[in-house]
């Protein structure tokens, strides 16, 4: 009895201390554990893949604000600033606010302009730190440049967003951990951020004319005529307000809107439908796009355009949220191609349950952006959405070459008159300098409508268009004519306040005056 | 022992007396059951005997003045003089509180009177007087200082767990599961848009487990009870123990019971004629508010003219159909359940097979969930030294889920003047009255879009039990724990706005809990000279958890027939997803309890966790308990007390932690979903993370400091425990918010500040009466406690949609504007100086910041969802073999915000609105919160404001039950042992001012955002349940 309990004893103990043993020297590595899921940072960017996905995830962030239902989109923010655009979406109180003069900081169009932004901004400083890092076969290496040099432009153009809606934001060029220097940034001088933007886009330019790439690029991807028009709508912008850097700047702006137009690589389309015909996607008129794909990234914009539960189209949403201000159509001059019908705005469309019955819209919506396919058969739009096109150039260069001569030269001349003829629009000649800038606002306005332009022209030149009376005053103290007597345009107008969020979640940022107490 | 030791005592008895009566007879429980076990003893002396499986004793040789002793755990001791009585049978009464009752605590158990820490616990039997389909549920009201809050009326349920108060921000307050000794897994974890999502409908695993399964619930509430738990128990801790096997025999028992679940509160919506006169005269209204786009002639229609429909109105205009959508869409809800086990077991072991079956309906048309489980369990004594055992449950979960936002919304907005179908079978839109919102047919969504799930869990564990020496054992215990859900769901083509977009989506999903766990505990019980008496525990512990998960969606279908069968058939595919994450947990834990004389009680305990959670340098932590206790009742001063058999004072002071956050978060990754197209090709993107890392996260931390009294008098048929505690919480994490300058807009997990919860608890047990054939009992308990945030980061508020956390206040503050009615025909110009899109008949908002607009900064705390206190009443009345159950749940002091009045307050002339809107603002009616009716077109206002707070205090008639024993003196003659019948209703009333359909919901889904309802809601059913139980 006593010898078998103490057998027990002993192999119970030799078990207990065995058990022990084993877990307990183990324990350490037990507790190490790797997100099986997602690589880290350090462990990432090794090859030339790797810099071509985290590249990728910058142009990414174009999409971002495209989309929306009934709560509208944050790229309806600066239409609705245009005092041009109304809506009929009663549940945006965004569009709303920023429609009648009365936005405020918590407006969501604009925390997420600035929230994507940054994200975007934030994928950019990966890219632009980690792609020269990357190793590579020598024939690679302008593949790598290239690559770091799209990182540069997408990086500007966030940033030069970012500082025409809010003005002198933080300058985040580095990626942020919780103890970066840069985790509350404070809020930079307007011309600093230009200086990065400009920075970016002249190297990014560097680097593809010295690899000597084509002006266009028919995948979707930054070309060389996409660098140098958007850098020439930067030094038109630092031209005018808020930098006044004058001459020089649209000297610089001609420039580059004239090597665009030099190189050949681009024209106008003949018919306005191929602005949004999908088959013409980054040919012919189309210098730089948000891409989209049907079967893979529909087109997420297209119920922003039907009319609001109008039963005109085959998607669920129908949210009327942007159609055009009535007193804005009426100010095209008669005659003007563009006002008529389903060329660049649509008043009728068919009814989904009975395509021989005809819809009247109420209004005029916005053609210029409708996918026709989309709406009458599958809701998957394929149409891209434009950030520059080559009537942009056209017209950057006739202002600015404008500017910087005594009197409108033959060239600029020419780069309007190919904007009015496609317009039905009789040329224009013999106009002083005052003239002729005023002819080139006008069709700016015209022609570049509800692209997210004119708002941006508008602080620009602080001038908006007075729909009434077809010309241009000042941007303070303009009262559009939908509004009650008494509210007019102010300095407060000129930028968006900064978000409230963003406020509350860094003490170190200054807010936009006059939007704060 | 005890057995045998009576057994011994039988044989002296037989021995030493000679000239003595026999005495038999049989000893029941107050339900009649006949209750083996029951020691039989002739007081003075040692002779005695127990009671067989049947209840029945019999003793020789006992003197005619002597008294005969009953006594059984738990029950009340009985003492009854022989006499010329050679029967004597005996009915044993529940001991209110029973002293001698084996509490489980973890690694251990110990008995009631020398706990020193704060337990709740109820008994399966308890449980039983309220079926129910989740063991959350079940406990509801059983237990002080826990609120069970039944989240939704859904089948299969939705249960919020909180044991005393909030004790964290971060992800969850779900206290920790442990079912028999294994810790059931964390299945939540957090998505990108800083939502917690886990299980499929905010499940957890233990809505899992079978409550009939269930032998006893115990609720570890203060830190020296949870703090064995250590890491993981900031939140409580919750042991089950299921039902084991009996040494006494073989036992069949069948349960069953049937349920009607039946739609009683409905919320008030506009009938067919006032969404017409509505409608009319909005659209008169709309040249007020939009002055251009009246002008204009084309944006805004009178709705006269468009009602031509010849389906829809009569040719003077006159609607067709008044549609009442709750009624369409809600049914009666039918539910059986059975359940069966068998039990048995000699010396040498037990085991026991439970099979269960569940089929319950829903409230709502087409949902319904079916539960098939299945558990054995067998204990062995292999011999003296060793024991086995082991457990093994199996649950399959079978449910149809409806698609919430459209039914749940459009049975509330669907327009009364359309129908269901037409007559030609056809369904009906909303959109078939022009101008109107759309939405999908609620019954059409219901019935076309299919969404399946399907749950398998397997819990299993197996121990050993090896007794070393004498006081010395080791138990080692091996548990496995695996969760599988598969989703299936499919929207047709057809349907506006579910699938038609995509021309029908079908999608797959499936994620795997696997947890396993390995334990080995010693424990050590000594006794000296009756004087000092003292077991240890030391132990370790190891565990992994993972999950598994993927997801396939494909869009674009030719036809309807596939669904999920045969995804190859669709046309256009989304790119798969799949996930793995893990994590690791490894503790060492001890614990001492001693006592000396049995009056004074001391334990102590301590446990290292350390987790895969954190980096290398915050890996550790210690959270040490100890707690106190003097049983005072057992001082020579209180002995012979006719007044108080019980005294006990007790206190406690401990830390726990908690670290109920997503694993990985100390390493930045990379997030892949950053996809761009080029050339109509899918290219990856890879890019930062949703949410910064932190590499110096650390384990949340919790003090407790407890004080509770136990008072039994008049021989417990008074019983009083009260506790007061105090919950210090720090370095609570947090995934707060970083300036988007940031580039991550998921925030970042952060060690964020402190809080604190103060609380009293009183549970008061009483038996009102109780003769032979006529008891009362009247249990009542309540639980106050007080959140608030002590320090956060910079001490600078978060934000994070309706709800505000503020040093100084408690959390969960619902903020908004705080609503002062409408503007006045009078006040135009204070209107526009408020805000320029305002006039007469707008909203009025208070003015917070001085400074006449009304902007975000006159944003206030306008509710709090946190409760005051709740609790339960519930009256348990005997009469011969008839049982009344009625049990009362209240609830007090919280803030609900109605959410669903945003869209169905505010938008007249699109979809259907609640019947307060007929309150509108007129001219003649300006004293009202109601804006003015105008076409949305218009533009109306939006915003979270006071209005839409409602105080959510409920008392609720929770259950009331109606049993009937049959005698066991004729079940026996057919080799019945227990048949019981019952009757209940649940939820048989519910009187509030909330007029949503239960104040007893959140369906937000962030940890601390209580009291919001939208219209996702699923509205609980008033259920009318028979059922029995026999056993054989």
């Amino acid at each position: 009895m006593i010898i078998m309990k103490t057998n027990i004893k002993i192999k119970i103990q030799a078990l207990i201390t065995g058990v022990l043993i084993l877990f307990g020297t183990s324990c350490s590595d037990f507790l190490e554990q790797t997100d099986p899921s997602y690589l880290t940072a350090e462990t990432y960017f090794r090859t030339i893949d790797h810099a071509e996905a985290v590249l990728n995830s910058v142009y990414a962030g174009l999409r971002d604000g495209l989309g929306g239902a009934y709560g509208g989109g944050p790229w309806l923010m600066t239409e609705m600033a245009t005092t041009l655009a109304d809506t009929d979406l009663g549940q945006a109180e965004n569009s709303y606010s920023i429609r009648n003069l009365a936005n405020t900081q918590d407006n969501d169009y604009g925390e997420a302009h600035w929230s994507n932004k940054y994200r975007a901004i934030g994928n950019a400083n990966l890219a632009i730190k980690y792609i020269p890092e990357v190793e590579v076969s020598e024939e690679d290496e302008d593949l790598r440049d290239k690559y770091l040099a799209e990182a540069k432009f997408l990086r500007a153009y966030y940033y030069y967003e970012l500082v025409r809606m809010f003005g002198g934001v933080p300058i985040i060029d580095e990626p942020i951990d919780l103890e970066s220097e840069d985790f509350l940034p404070v809020r930079t001088e307007v011309a600093d951020v230009y200086d990065l933007i400009v920075q970016d886009l002249t190297e990014a330019e560097a680097t593809f004319d010295a690899q000597d790439l084509p002006f266009n690029d028919a995948s979707g991807r930054v070309s060389r005529g996409a660098i140098k028009t958007m850098l020439s709508s930067v030094y038109l912008t630092m031209a005018g307000y808020p930098l006044q850097l004058g001459t020089p700047y649209y000297t610089l702006a001609a420039d580059k809107a004239k090597e665009v137009i030099d190189e050949g690589a681009y024209s106008l389309f003949n018919s306005y439908n191929d602005l949004h015909d999908p088959a013409m996607k980054n040919t012919g008129e189309n210098i730089f796009s948000v891409q989209y794909d049907a079967v893979i990234t529909a087109n997420p914009f297209q119920p922003h355009l039907i009319p609001y539960n109008g039963n005109i189209s085959s998607y669920s949403q129908q949210t009327g949220a942007i159609r055009a201000n009535e007193d804005f159509i009426a100010a095209y001059v008669p005659g003007d191609l563009r006002a008529e019908e389903k060329q660049f705005y649509y008043t009728t469309f068919t009814d989904k349950d009975n395509r021989d019955s005809t819809v009247n819209c109420g209004g005029h919506w916005l053609w210029k952006h409708f996918d026709e396919a989309a709406n009458l058969g599958d809701p998957q739009s394929d149409l891209n959405w434009n950030i520059h096109r080559y009537a942009e150039v056209l017209l950057i260069y006739a202002e600015a070459a404008n500017e910087v001569s005594a009197n409108p030269g033959a060239d600029a001349y020419n780069a309007v008159n190919d904007i009015r003829t496609r317009a039905n629009l009789a040329d224009i000649a013999g106009l002083t300098k005052d003239q002729f800038r005023e002819a080139v606002w006008k069709e700016k306005w015209f022609e570049l409508s509800f692209e997210n332009k004119t708002w941006y022209d508008m602080v620009r030149i602080r001038k908006a268009l007075d729909v009434t009376t077809g010309n241009f005053v000042d941007f303070i103290g303009y009262h559009p004519p939908y509004l009650p007597a008494g509210t007019a345009l102010s300095a407060r107008e000129l930028v968006f306040p900064i978000p409230y969020t963003e406020l509350q979640n860094n003490p170190n940022l200054e807010p936009n005056e006059d939007y704060a107490k | 022992m005890k057995k045998i030791l009576t057994i011994l005592l039988l044989f002296l008895t037989v021995s030493v007396f000679a000239q003595t009566r026999n005495i038999t007879g049989k000893v029941n429980d107050s339900s009649g059951n006949p209750l083996p076990g029951v020691t039989v003893l002739v007081k003075g002396s040692t002779i005695g005997v127990i009671t067989d499986a049947n209840g029945n004793y019999s003793l020789t040789n006992v003197p005619s003045n002597a008294t005969l002793v009953f006594s059984f755990v738990g029950m009340q001791k009985q003492e009854i003089t022989v006499g010329t009585q050679s029967t004597i049978s005996v009915t044993m009464v529940a001991e209110a509180v029973g002293l001698d009752e084996v509490v489980v605590i973890g690694y251990g158990t110990v008995k009631k009177s020398d706990l020193t820490g704060s337990v709740g616990s109820a008994s399966g039997e308890k449980l039983q007087e309220r079926p129910t389909t989740g063991i959350a549920q079940a406990i509801a009201g059983r237990v002080s200082g826990a609120s069970i809050v039944q989240n939704s009326g859904r089948p299969g349920g939705e249960t919020r767990i909180r044991i005393r108060g909030i004790t964290s921000i971060s992800l969850d307050n779900t206290p920790l599961f442990v079912v028999d000794g294994v810790i059931l897994p964390t299945t939540t974890t957090i998505a990108s848009n800083g939502n917690v999502s886990g299980l499929q409908s905010g499940t957890t695993p233990i809505d899992y487990i079978n409550p009939n399964d269930i032998a006893s619930i115990e609720v570890l509430k203060d830190a020296s009870a949870t703090a064995i738990y250590g890491a993981r128990a900031a939140n409580g801790v919750v042991l089950v123990t299921t039902k084991r096997g009996s040494k006494s025999g073989a036992k069949v028992s069948y349960d069953t019971y049937y349920s009607l679940g039946v739609m009683t509160r409905k919320m008030d919506v506009l009938n067919s004629a006032e969404f017409l006169m509505i409608e009319e005269e909005a659209y008169k209204n709309a040249e007020k508010f939009d002055a251009t786009g009246w002008a204009s002639g084309t944006k805004y229609i009178d709705p006269l003219t468009k009602r031509t429909d010849p389906r829809l109105f009569n040719p003077d205009g006159t609607p067709i159909y008044d549609t009442d959508w709750q009624d369409e869409v809600t049914q009666n809800a039918f539910t059986q359940n059975h359940q069966l086990s068998i039990t048995g077991g000699g010396e040498g072991g037990s085991y026991g097979a439970f099979l269960g079956y569940q089929d319950e309906q829903g409230l709502m048309k087409v949902s319904w969930m079916k539960r098939y489980s299945a558990r054995f369990v067998v204990d062995t004594d292999i011999n003296k030294w060793l024991k086995v055992g082991g457990n093994l449950s199996y649950n399959n979960q079978y449910e149809r889920l409806i698609n919430f936002g459209w039914v749940g919304r459009n049975m509330i907005e669907g327009l009364p003047i359309i129908p269901v179908k037409y007559p030609d079978g056809t369904w009906a839109n909303n959109r078939d009255y022009p101008g109107m919102e759309g939405g999908p047919n609620s019954i059409q969504v219901g019935e076309e879009y299919e969404n399946y799930v399907k749950t398998h869990t397997i819990l299993g564990n197996a121990f050993a039990n090896i007794t070393l020496a004498e006081g010395l054992e080791f138990r080692t215990n091996i548990g496995v724990s695996s969760i599988s859900q598969l989703q299936d769901d499919f929207s047709p083509t057809g349907i506006a706005f579910v699938g038609a977009n995509q021309n029908g989506i079908a999608h797959k999903g499936s994620q795997t809990f696997l947890s396993w766990q390995f334990e080995n505990y010693l424990t050590y019980n000594k006794t000296i000279a009756d004087i000092h008496s003292f077991t240890a525990m030391l132990g370790t512990s190891w565990q992994e958890d993972t999950r598994e998960a993927y997801d396939v969606s494909v869009w674009d279908w030719s036809d309807n027939f596939y669904k999920t069968n045969n995804l190859e058939a669709g046309a256009n595919y989304r790119p798969p997803t799949s996930n793995k994450r893990a994590e690791t947990i490894n503790s060492y834990f001890g614990r001492l309890n001693y006592s000396l004389m049995n009056k004074y009680l001391l334990t102590v305990t301590g446990r290292w966790d350390g987790s895969s959670k954190f980096g290398a340098d915050y890996r550790w932590g210690f959270f040490p308990s100890a707690a106190l206790a003097w049983r005072v009742s057992e001082e020579e001063f209180l002995s012979g007390s006719s007044v108080i058999s019980n005294l006990k004072l007790r206190t406690s002071y401990g830390e726990t932690g908690n670290a109920n956050i997503p694993p990985y978060l100390n390493q930045q990754g990379l997030l892949t979903s950053y996809s761009y197209v080029f050339d109509g090709a899918l290219q990856n993107g890879i890019g930062i993370a949703n949410s910064m890392a932190n590499t110096a996260l650390k384990w949340e931390r919790s003090i407790q400091y407890d004080a509770g009294v136990e008072i039994g008098l008049f021989k417990g048929r008074i019983a009083i425990e009260a506790d007061i505690y105090k919950k210090e919480i720090s370095d609570m994490l947090f995934n707060a918010p970083v300036p988007n300058t940031t580039g991550f807009p998921g925030g970042a997990f952060q060690n964020i500040g402190n809080m604190e919860n103060e609380g009293l608890e009183l549970v008061l047990n009483t038996v009102n009466i109780s003769n032979g054939d006529l008891s009362w009992e009247t249990s009542f308990n309540i639980s106050m406690n007080r959140n608030k945030v002590t320090a956060l980061h910079e001490d600078a508020d978060i934000n994070q949609g309706n709800v505000r956390i503020s040093v100084g206040e408690p959390i969960g503050n619902l903020i908004g504007w705080v609503n002062l009615g409408t503007w006045g025909e009078d006040e135009v110009a204070e209107a526009q100086a408020a805000n320029a899109n305002w006039t007469s008949g707008d909203m009025k908002l208070k003015d917070i910041d001085g400074d006449t607009l009304i902007t975000v900064d006159d944003m206030t705390v306008i509710g709090n969802g946190l409760p005051k206190g709740y609790g339960s009443l519930i009256n348990t009345i005997r009469y011969k073999n008839l049982e009344l159950v009625v049990d009362i749940q209240f609830m007090y002091g919280n803030d609900m915000m109605w959410l669903t009045t945003r869209p169905q307050r505010n938008r007249q002339g699109i979809a259907n609105s609640l019947a307060e809107v007929l309150d509108a603002w007129t001219p003649d009616n300006q004293d009202t919160y109601i804006p003015q009716w105008r076409p949305t077109g218009a533009g109306y206002d939006n915003r979270n404001t006071s209005s839409m707070i409602y105080d959510g205090s409920f008392i609720r008639g929770r259950n009331l039950l109606l049993a009937y024993n049959f005698s066991s003196d004729k079940l026996r003659k057919i080799d019945v042992q227990k048949l019981r019948v019952y009757a209940t209703v649940q939820n048989f009333f519910l009187i509030t001012e909330y007029p949503g359909y239960d104040p007893e919901a959140s369906t937000q889904g962030v940890a601390f955002n209580f009291g919001q309802v939208n219209f996702q809601q699923y509205p609980r059913p008033t259920v009318f349940m028979v059922g029995m139980n026999l056993s054989f």
